[in-house]
């Protein structure tokens, strides 16, 4: 009992990690149908941001400034290298968005070096919870994550400019003819896009305190896999997919005999259910028109 | 074949790459020895020629996304690889082995092709991208943890390695014989079923053509290639290893792919062998504290050529001054009219089926990055 | 658009042509500029495993430069090329003959084993002498040009057995390695393969997917009060950190020399931890005497702490054991020239591993001998690292 108890808390919050990251692939596709290959990667710079400012022995000064870094990054990285590109074959920009990712790596290797950084952001301790020993840290990324999911449907559902997003992400032309600035609309789905990278990569340091250039690229496909799962382009779905995806993750791990197996069983999951249900679970079915 | 169609055009790389491997050979077998670095650059860049063709085929004719061509040359390295050291000890480690440890990768690879072809006939644009990216994996993943005596686990499998002094030359002819099957497909009705379902599925099964063997005809070829690629990859190294395969080497491919132009064989061509060119010069010149300068010049390369030449802004810039212009006005003084006009249509900025809805907005908006022409092989 | 496309053709035709004019050589004819002796390994210099390709070449150099600076072999210098192989075999024959023709007359092999299995048949065929610090596998050192100075996988895996064979007879232990590294899978196949039938063991293992969050793992073991881990220490400290709640408090951790280093890394503090921390080396990066304190200042001052590692350690003693080899060759009457091909230098070289060689007094052990096979002869020291709470 114990045991399920616990591996469901382990898979509730690396899916909410997972969540954060997807959620920030799925908004950035839905509106800008672009796949960000670098969205793992703004994980790491967030992580290396914390680093360096756990300096000051200030958590929340450290994550601060990692969430404001990354949205500078991210706005940067997208004004630079994707606005360019507007209007051209998404190929092209999905090639320079893996060269984005490459760029990124390497200058955090050379910035920082090889080794990998230990960041010990705050420890929560444990709690006993039916028996099992419960990192407190799981439940505060859990919590976080849920919380940032409603607040991101709100912000969407019941703000202008969240209406303006959906409204880019219906249709782009459409939405520039009826007044949307569709540039800056863009701009605002990287900025929150690569905030909340920010946050999973403070999660990240709290589940494991070390941070590596490769620290995003994994996490990366895997929360791409869940945006996928749960309907690219659909928040709720990012959540769902990034949960399911999670406690895959944490039971099959569990189970020595399928362990190294983990990757393929989670990757032949997400086929499974995109045969079943071909735009995932909660994606919007388009129908072509002539 | 009319005599009166055969353009030099329509030839030229064939004829670029098998005078190239003609001379080669004719230095190796008069008893000239090519230093190994050549030697495993050109087999590098063969194996590169191989797959950027077949993934074009694909992603560049049939218009979807593929992120897992390298699971497809994985399957093809380990079973053909394991063919090979089973055959050898008996057969020698000569040519007769070679063919057939080809043929059951070959025909291993296609398999999955139709494994992943079916998914490929209910989805589309990127999550197909998706699902091909887990196959990919899924494939790395279970070599990896294969047992010792099967495929080797996670210290790979030991193959035999062909001499490398012909190996080469192998990998070339296996590279025309490539050509000759990708570039006669493309350019026969079955070749323009394929662009027709890309440039629009709906109208193109409206007009009767058989979409589901066409984009099922296009995985499979595509993967049996990949295969052909990976026994090649077998037969190159001592070693298969799985961890080589993940998608950063099927994302490697698709740039070659896109930098060539989509729908360009011939870029696909150059785009691999620059590339694989290049990668090695880095790995050769950046040694030492300077490696990690490897992949940021990479990275650096790939982004400002990407945008150099797809940035709409930049369009005006690009036809003033490009190569082709450039050369054209130093060659040719007075321009025949009649082929000025002649096919403008840029072939990168074909949009593919991974943005479904540009295309639709394109009927509302012309002068949006509509394919001014469809055609470019059937010409 | 055509016509474009054709002149791209042609120049690139050209451009290849271009290349390939000039490209024959042949093998004995690279060394004949050499003005020193040059050295040549290849790891991941970037990528995942930087830091251990890293420590190999910054330690290599150091032994090197110190080489140099007491007058190198009879005047003559040495050189060390270090490339970079992202720990994937496939750059290795780019690598490796960049690296020949450039004038490499000894190797220190690679710094992985994956990439060393490419390396070692390669450089059979050329006959180039390869000294690897770091490769651990059991089939690196097979081929007679091949040796290694770090402990076979398979041997420290049998050699834990029978520490667990001897302490833990009946009992139920737990294991946690990686299974997709052919260093900690290597050694765990071997340790299994030679453990007590008596014991039990819970195994759990990870791969790349989540190699930094370990909290299945810890909970499947949360119950041993004995772990044995064959993993290098980033994973390590990380299952350290996040089990000190979980894991019994007193439990030992059992590493191998992978577990080197893992009272070093910035931000980790051992002593948080609750658990005790053994391994099983050839080096210990906290050593307060010896040759090894010797090297671990020089390394610290010139490179820092953060890559310092028995890595290093290895491929320092590596360019001192081919140093002492050529030496000693020269000693008895052997000539050899600046100019000397591969090939030549690794007959000597063999002659001398052979022949009984030993290395005195290093870092990574008081007297370094190696095997027929190729395996080295060294004693494997059980470091406490910190005794439990």
């Amino acid at each position: 009992m114990e045991l399920i108890f616990s591996t469901l808390i382990n898979g509730l919050s690396l899916g909410g990690i997972y969540a954060m990251i997807a959620l920030g692939y799925t908004m950035v596709y839905g509106i800008a149908k672009l796949l960000n290959f670098a969205h793992g990667d703004i994980i790491m710079v967030g992580g290396y941001i914390i680093y360096v400012f756990l300096a000051t022995n200030n958590p929340l000064l450290a994550v601060a400034m990692a969430v404001v870094g990354c949205v500078i990054l991210g706005v940067c990285v997208e004004k630079v290298a994707y606005r360019p590109l507007r209007g051209a074959s998404p190929l092209a920009v999905l090639i320079t968005a893996i060269g984005v990712s490459n760029l990124l790596q390497s200058l955090a290797q050379i910035i920082f070096g090889s080794a990998p950084k230990m960041a010990t952001v705050y420890d929560f301790g444990v709690v006993k919870l039916m028996g099992a020993t419960i990192q407190i840290s799981s439940l505060v990324t859990l919590g976080v994550a849920f919380a940032v999911m409603t607040a991101l449907t709100l912000f969407v559902k019941y703000t202008r400019i969240g209406r303006a997003m959906i409204a880019v992400s219906e249709d782009r032309d459409a939405a520039q003819l009826m007044g949307i600035n569709v540039n800056s609309i863009i701009t605002i789905t990287f900025a929150i896009g690569s905030a909340l990278a920010a946050l999973a990569g403070l999660f990240y340091l709290l589940k494991a305190p070390s941070v590596s250039s490769t620290l995003g690229s994994m996490p990366g496909i895997k929360a791409f896999t869940a945006a996928v799962i749960g309907g690219i382009g659909s928040i709720p779905g990012a959540m769902l997919g990034g949960i399911l995806l999670g406690m895959v993750e944490s039971i099959s791990y569990k189970i020595t005999a399928i362990a190294p197996y983990t990757d393929a069983i989670e990757f032949s999951i997400l086929i499974i259910i995109l045969l079943v249900r071909p735009t995932g679970f909660l994606g919007k079915k388009r129908r072509e028109k002539v | 074949m009319n005599l009166k169609n055969l353009k030099l055009r329509h030839y030229i790389n064939y004829i670029v790459i098998g005078l190239m491997t003609l001379v080669l050979s004719i230095i190796t077998f008069t008893g000239g020895r090519f230093d190994n670095s050549m030697l495993f650059l050109l087999e590098k860049v063969a194996i590169s020629i191989i797959l950027a063709v077949s993934l074009s085929l694909v992603v560049g004719f049939l218009g979807e996304l593929s992120l897992g061509h390298a699971g497809f040359m994985c399957v093809g390295a380990y079973l053909g690889g394991k063919v090979a050291s089973l055959l050898v000890p008996y057969l020698g480690n000569g040519v007769l082995a070679l063919v057939i440890a080809l043929v059951v990768g070959c025909a291993a690879a296609a398999f999955c092709g139709v494994i992943i072809g079916i998914p490929a006939l209910r989805l589309r644009g990127d999550y197909l991208a998706i699902v091909t990216l887990a196959f990919g994996e899924i494939v790395k993943s279970l070599f990896q943890n294969s047992s010792d005596e099967s495929f080797g686990g996670s210290l790979g499998l030991e193959t035999p390695r062909f001499d490398k002094s012909y190996l080469f030359i192998i990998a070339f002819v296996l590279v025309l014989l490539t050509l000759a099957i990708v570039q006669n497909l493309i350019r026969s009705k079955h070749g323009r079923a394929i662009t027709a379902i890309r440039d629009n599925e709906i109208a193109a099964r409206a007009s009767g053509i058989n979409v589901t063997k066409y984009k099922l005809l296009a995985f499979i070829l595509s993967a049996a290639f990949a295969g052909i690629a990976g026994v090649l990859y077998s037969y190159s190294n001592y070693t298969v290893q799985s961890m080589k395969f993940g998608y950063n080497y099927s994302i490697e491919i698709l740039v070659m792919v896109v930098l060539g132009g989509m729908g360009s064989i011939n870029g696909s061509i150059i785009a691999a062998a620059l590339i694989t060119y290049l990668n090695t010069k880095l790995a050769t010149i950046l040694t030492g504290d300077l490696a990690v300068l490897q992949n940021l010049l990479y990275a650096l390369i790939l982004i400002v050529i990407i945008i150099y030449n797809n940035a709409p802004a930049l369009k005006g810039f690009r036809d003033k001054y490009n190569i082709g212009v450039l050369a054209e006005k130093i060659i040719k003084q007075h321009r025949d009219p009649a082929h000025v006009k002649d096919d403008k249509a840029k072939w990168d900025v074909v949009p593919t089926k991974i943005s479904m809805d540009e295309i639709l907005s394109v009927d509302m908006n012309p002068q949006d990055n509509a394919p001014q022409k469809k055609q470019k092989g059937d010409k | 658009m055509k016509f474009l496309k054709t002149t791209a053709l042609i120049l690139t035709a050209v451009m290849c042509m271009g290349i390939f004019t000039g490209c024959t050589g042949t093998q004995s004819g690279y060394t004949s500029d050499n003005t020193e002796f040059i050295i040549g390994v290849s790891g991941p210099l970037t990528g995942g495993a930087a830091m251990y390709g890293q420590a190999v070449a910054n330690s290599a150099q150091i032994a090197v430069d110190e080489i140099n600076a007491a007058g190198g072999l009879n005047g003559i210098k040495f050189k060390l090329v270090a490339t970079d192989d992202m720990h994937d075999a496939t750059k290795v024959s780019t690598n490796y003959s960049s690296m020949l023709e450039g004038g490499m007359q000894v190797s220190l092999g690679t710094v992985t084993t994956a990439p060393g299995l490419e390396f070692k048949n390669l450089s059979v065929d050329d006959n180039v002498f390869f000294l690897t610090p770091s490769a651990s596998g059991d089939d690196i050192p097979t081929n007679d040009n091949g040796y290694q100075m770090c402990f076979a996988d398979g041997n420290q895996g049998k050699v834990a057995a029978e520490f667990v064979n001897e302490n833990f007879s009946g009992q139920t232990i737990g294991a946690f390695y990686k299974s997709d590294e052919a260093y900690s899978k290597g050694i765990y196949d071997q340790f299994k393969a030679n453990l007590d039938p008596s014991v039990t063991v819970i195994e759990t293992s990870f791969s790349d997917a989540n190699a930094t969050d370990f909290s299945t793992q810890i909970d499947t073991l949360k119950e041993c009060s004995f772990i044995f881990m064959p993993t290098y220490y980033t994973p390590a400290s990380l299952f350290m950190t996040q089990a000190k709640d979980t894991i019994p408090v007193g439990a030992v951790y059992y590493g191998c020399d992978g577990f080197d280093g893992i009272d070093s890394i910035e931000g980790f503090d051992i002593t948080t931890i609750p658990q005790s921390v053994t391994m099983l080396s050839h080096f210990n990066s906290k050593a307060t005497e010896g040759p090894a304190k010797v090297f671990i200042d020089k390394y610290v001052a010139r490179y820092g702490a953060a890559t310092l590692n028995q890595f290093g350690a290895s491929a320092y003693d590596c360019v001192y054991a081919i140093y002492g080899a050529m030496q000693k060759a020269i000693d008895e009457g052997e000539k050899i020239s600046v100019t000397i091909s591969a090939s030549d230098l690794c007959d000597i070289l063999k002659e001398q591993f052979q022949g009984g060689y030993t290395l005195s007094n290093a870092v990574t052990g008081d007297s370094i001998s190696w095997d027929s096979t190729g395996y080295v002869n060294k004693i494997a020291i059980q470091y406490v690292i910190k005794e439990a709470n």
